[in-house]
């Protein structure tokens, strides 16, 4: 089989080619290095790139699963992670120049789980300075182009992993989520970004971009892999303090496309600065679902617009107290725009912080009612298709400083709150860029989000398209 | 105290790390306009309770 047609398996037939010996894991892993190594000068989506150790890895992998000791979906499989794990004997930067040379000697928890599962680590991806941006142009080690066109941002912070999977290097990629880092560059990358429950992933040995907000999230290119992915590394984890005691996962086993009956929300008021080609996506969307047997309800929750505010002044505050001895002897060595947004978090006054935590609990408590009345409600991921690098860090068009009916507060509320949200493809710009839908549940009904977004899979074929880069 | 005297005293948390003239202006302004974001959501929060959380073992029974 040409190495083309393995780097565009996803993570369930990749999987089950392995256990049935059609594939060996050495000719996954080659084909996906071999992607990488072609595109990356256009991409930068890797910090650290792991050819010897992945291909000796994979052989050890072919031998197990030739002996009949198959691990689970994930084992032989290539996978990239976010240049925020701790991982074992290999450079972990977290995007920064501070940590250039850092080699941890103990795997974060995402990475054990993956050993374990018999993944194979293959790079580590670019990201925005540990974490702390929304456009992954905030890197020590330069900017993540976009895979659909070049010029473009990929979004961040997480934005390496979603470029890699878009490009198809590595089915299914680990990043990391605090306001919007795993669903907005998936809705930029046109690729499925899926950021579960607070506390169902270990972030144990990850680096803390605020501590109450932040999440571990996956990339892949349907459903489907999602759920196969999530399997290996959600679970209990008494390393984190915000590690959630569950059932042993079974997101797969358990994932069906069915949106029979949901109760689908729509905020209608916070949609009305959306670009025409975003709303026009999301609109036939939400007729998808129509058709699919869900009920559309027409919700108002004011409260919402205050989401952003909150987000964004809990994450100044947190960062800057994670940060606060680097704050003093690295300063000049953190990227500046992250540099003079940590100094101002330092600024932040305890009274202040608790102040936020309470208009925090007010928009949790008006979710919590919300969500008696809807099982999902859904968004445009973003109000507008990957922005111009050329248009730095606001080309987002973000705004988290004002109290209103904005998009922003939908793409900040649901890590804020720690709800399971999934942005997947829903739509093209008329430039060729992709369009996300978002769906958030409520708290733990991880299950129901995905199966909402595997119904819309299912009626759909935007998850398809790939990159003209991504094709040759 | 007044508006400038307040800014001084927030801004000698940065004390020890050399910020340029610049630098410090934008990190004023936005530290300043925190200010007026706090009050906002201050008077959205009014009437809603104080959170704190106890770090109490996983396993805590009464």
């Amino acid at each position: 089989m040409a190495p083309a047609d393995i780097a565009e398996m996803g993570l369930a037939d990749l999987s089950a080619r392995l256990v049935a010996r059609e594939l060996s894991s050495s000719d996954a892993v080659s084909s996906a290095l071999e992607r990488l190594d072609r595109l990356e000068g256009k991409l930068n989506a890797f910090i650290t790139v792991l050819h010897n150790q992945a291909q000796v890895e994979a052989k050890k992998a072919d031998d197990e699963i030739v002996r009949g000791q198959h691990r689970g979906p994930l084992h032989g499989v290539p996978v990239t992670i976010k240049d925020m794990f701790e991982t074992a004997g290999t450079r972990t930067t977290g995007g920064s120049k501070i940590l250039q040379n850092w080699i941890p000697d103990a795997d974060s928890a995402l990475v054990a789980r993956l050993r374990a599962a018999g993944a194979i680590i293959i790079g580590k991806t670019n990201l925005d300075e540990f974490g702390h941006g929304g456009t992954s142009t905030l890197s020590y080690y330069g900017p993540v182009h976009n895979p659909w066109r070049l010029e473009h941002i990929a979004g961040g912070s997480s934005g390496g992993s979603a470029a890699a999977v878009a490009a198809g290097i590595g089915p299914i990629s680990y990043g990391t989520e605090t306001g919007s880092s795993v669903r907005r560059p998936a809705s930029y990358c046109g690729i499925v970004g899926f950021k579960p429950t607070f506390g169902i992933i270990s972030r144990h040995g990850s680096f803390r971009g605020a501590w109450s907000q932040d999440h571990v999230g996956l990339f892949g290119r349907t459903v489907k892999d999602i759920a196969l992915a999530l399997d290996p590394v959600a679970g209990f984890d008494a390393r984190d303090p915000a590690s959630v005691r569950q059932e042993i996962p079974a997101y797969a086993s358990r994932l069906k496309a069915n949106a029979q009956g949901l109760r689908v929300g729509v905020l209608r008021r916070f949609l009305d600065g959306v670009d025409p080609a975003v709303r026009q996506s999301f609109e036939a969307a939400l007729k998808i679902f129509a058709g699919l047997g869900s009920e559309l309800v027409d919700l108002d929750v004011p409260e919402i617009g205050y989401a952003a505010m909150t987000s964004m002044l809990t994450s100044a505050a947190e960062s800057a107290g994670i940060n606060r001895r680097w704050f003093r002897e690295h300063y000049h060595d953190f990227v500046p725009h992250v540099a003079r947004g940590l100094a101002v978090g330092m600024a932040i006054t305890a009274s202040e912080y608790l102040t936020v935590q309470r208009a925090r609990h007010r928009i949790r408590e008006v979710l919590r009612a919300t969500y008696e009345k809807v099982e999902i409600i859904a968004a445009p991921t973003t109000a507008r298709v990957a922005p111009l690098l050329s248009e730095g860090v606001k080309g987002n068009g973000d705004d988290a400083r004002h109290a209103g009916y904005n998009h922003s507060n939908l793409l900040r509320f649901p890590s804020m709150l720690g709800l399971p949200g999934c942005s997947l493809p829903c739509g093209m710009s008329p430039e060729g860029l992709p369009i996300g839908l978002q769906l958030i549940g409520a708290w733990f009904a991880d299950q129901t989000v995905l199966n909402a977004a595997a119904a819309f899979q299912s009626a759909t074929d935007w998850h398809k398209r790939r990159p003209d880069i991504a094709k040759v | 105290m007044n508006a400038k005297d307040k800014m001084t005293a927030r801004l000698t948390l940065l004390e020890g790390v050399n910020i340029s003239p610049a630098d410090l202006e934008t990190i004023a302004d936005e530290i300043e306009d925190n200010q007026r974001i706090v009050a906002e959501l201050e008077a959205f929060a009014q009437g809603t309770p104080w959170i704190s959380f106890q770090v109490q073992p996983p396993e805590k029974k009464a």
